[in-house]
């Protein structure tokens, strides 16, 4: 026998070792299930090759204009409410960072309505999965997989050029996992509205839209406008927080702030899924 | 004609049957409008000067006349018809007494109608918001110019949704990928709507005033805030009526050569 507790000295602090073991088997089963789904949204793409060129064509294509478009910009304004053109195209590619890494896992919100309506909903409860697991990360965007690493490449790159320290890196990095925390919690409570009231696509485009302020500086909005992106739909801190600790202008205190904000989003977020779950009707099924 | 007045009408209510959907788009087009306000007061209070050619009025005007000009001219239903095609559902339509190059025409009109009174509403509500130097336009000869450019704009955009939204004679599952690549992204990026050509270097402005689509909204708006006058103004008109007689003649080749590779599948 193992004993399954192991305790420090002072008695003040154990740790279930059962626990550990169990939630490492459960993080495998749901890995192994999200490999799997994966693989499917793969072939699914796959069989579809045109489709794949001309929506990758589209992305980039999408993302080269508007980087010339803030590089003209900048450039002929001098500066973007103080940032130069390499810290205004940075505040771009952390939103890109943000936003894409985004979309690659959660794509499959974008399908849940139909679920709903249809009532296939049920299947997905019945299984012996979480079902907001199978919902939220039930399918990658293989398009979105192709450019997550030539966008990672030239963050870093333009972040190399505004020559950060190893503490601003420390931060940066820290704010982007926190920044992707409160964006799942955002996508987690757009399906909690889909259950509720049937509507996730334009709940989604209007999600995206506001975040999509993200993209210039926080700094060009007034209040009461920033006040509203920073701490009620907290674009501000998701998006722009990130590449200004890059730059130096963000200390622990911020990252605590954005760590509190993400923690307290997420949990609003789970008790607004669980209560939309005893409202779901399972009509049409 | 009384068909297509009724066409108008049916339409026109249809658009009330997705009430979200129709408030979800024009919310959008404000967000966007919020954006761009945003921006470009916060170059022009930093820089204090004018740049890019455009002054604070002129360029909030810009954004401003942005709301009326895409209700006119990007609000359009024609894109369902790759759906039509895709779905076999255009069948319907060939076998009725109807002509479909119309049909879509007098639909489009009817959406661009309803959003052009939304716009207004937006527009007053916004002003009161921001209250932003607006640039008035009071030249009778540029108003003139400016209403034929919005004529021309909009028959460029019928033409161009036409043309993409027959990929799916060929190629049914590209419908909305075509219609992604050029109605979305091209022309949201080289139409103006976005941000004013005058920001790109002169060459790629002078490249892109041959293309059909700086006259979809950076056009017109140029001649309104009278950046633009006499004969670069008929310039621009003679590039754009020529656009508009090879698109023309363009959608006219593949819709026709479309019908015969059309198998009407799922009918």
């Amino acid at each position: 026998m193992v004993d399954s507790k192991f305790q420090v000295p002072n008695n003040r602090y154990h740790i279930n070792v059962d626990h550990v073991i169990k939630f490492i088997r459960r993080s495998n089963y749901y890995f192994k299930i999200w490999v799997l789904m994966s693989k499917n949204a793969f072939i699914m793409i796959a069989s579809q090759k045109m489709v794949l060129v001309i929506f990758l064509l589209g992305k980039v294509l999408r993302f080269s204009f508007f980087v010339s478009f803030l590089y003209f910009l900048v450039q002929g304004a001098g500066n973007l409410a103080g940032y130069t053109t390499n810290q205004t195209i940075f505040f771009f590619l952390t939103f890109m960072v943000i936003d894409t890494t985004s979309q690659f896992l959660f794509r499959e919100v974008y399908k849940f309505r139909q679920l709903i309506v249809s009532g296939d909903f049920d299947l997905v409860l019945l299984k012996p999965a979480n079902s907001l697991f199978r919902v939220l990360m039930g399918g990658i965007d293989i398009i979105d997989f192709i450019t997550l690493p030539p966008l990672y490449l030239a963050t870093v790159y333009i972040g190399n050029l505004l020559n950060p320290s190893l503490m601003q890196f420390v931060l940066y990095f820290l704010l982007i996992l926190s920044g992707l925390l409160i964006s799942t919690a955002f996508h987690i409570a757009v399906l909690a509205i889909g259950i509720i009231s049937l509507e996730v696509d334009h709940t989604m485009m209007i999600y995206r839209d506001i975040s999509a302020m993200g993209r210039f500086p926080i700094d060009i909005y007034q209040k009461p406008l920033k006040t509203v992106l920073t701490y009620f739909l907290p674009i501000g801190i998701m998006v722009s927080l990130p590449s200004k600790a890059l730059f130096g202008l963000v200390s622990i205190d911020g990252l605590i702030l954005s760590f509190s904000f993400s923690f307290v989003f997420m949990f609003i977020a789970l008790k607004f899924w669980k209560f939309a779950l005893t409202k779901y009707t399972s009509a049409s099924s | 004609m009384n068909k297509y007045i009724e066409i108008f009408k049916i339409s026109y209510t249809q658009e009330f049957a997705y009430k979200l959907s129709f408030i979800m788009w024009r919310v959008r087009n404000v967000i966007q409008i919020f954006v761009a306000f945003y921006l470009w007061d916060t170059i022009f209070y930093f820089s204090g000067r004018e740049l890019f050619g455009y002054d604070r009025s002129r360029i909030l005007s810009y954004f401003f006349g942005l709301i009326f000009i895409k209700a006119l001219v990007l609000s359009a239903r024609a894109q369902d018809v790759a759906g039509d095609i895709a779905r076999g559902e255009i069948m319907n339509y060939l076998l009725k007494p109807v002509n479909y190059f119309k049909y879509w025409l007098v639909r489009d009109f009817s959406s661009k109608t309803l959003n052009i009174v939304f716009a207004l509403i937006e527009s007053v509500v916004l002003f009161l918001i921001f209250k932003p130097p607006i640039f008035l336009q009071t030249d009778m000869v540029q108003i003139a110019f400016f209403i034929l450019s919005i004529v021309i704009a909009v028959l460029i955009y019928f033409l161009l949704l036409f043309s993409v939204n027959s990929i799916p004679f060929w190629a049914p599952e590209l419908g909305w990928g075509g219609h992604f690549l050029v109605t979305v992204i091209i022309v949201e990026f080289l139409s103006g709507s976005l941000f004013p050509l005058d920001i790109l270097p002169y060459n790629l402005q002078n490249f892109l005033s041959y293309t059909p689509f700086p006259y979809l909204i950076f056009f017109p708006l140029q001649i309104y805030l009278g950046k633009i006058k006499g004969l670069v103004v008929i310039k621009g008109i003679l590039v754009s009526v020529t656009w508009i007689i090879f698109l023309w003649y363009f959608m006219n080749r593949i819709w026709k050569s479309g019908l015969k590779a059309y198998q009407a599948y799922g009918r």
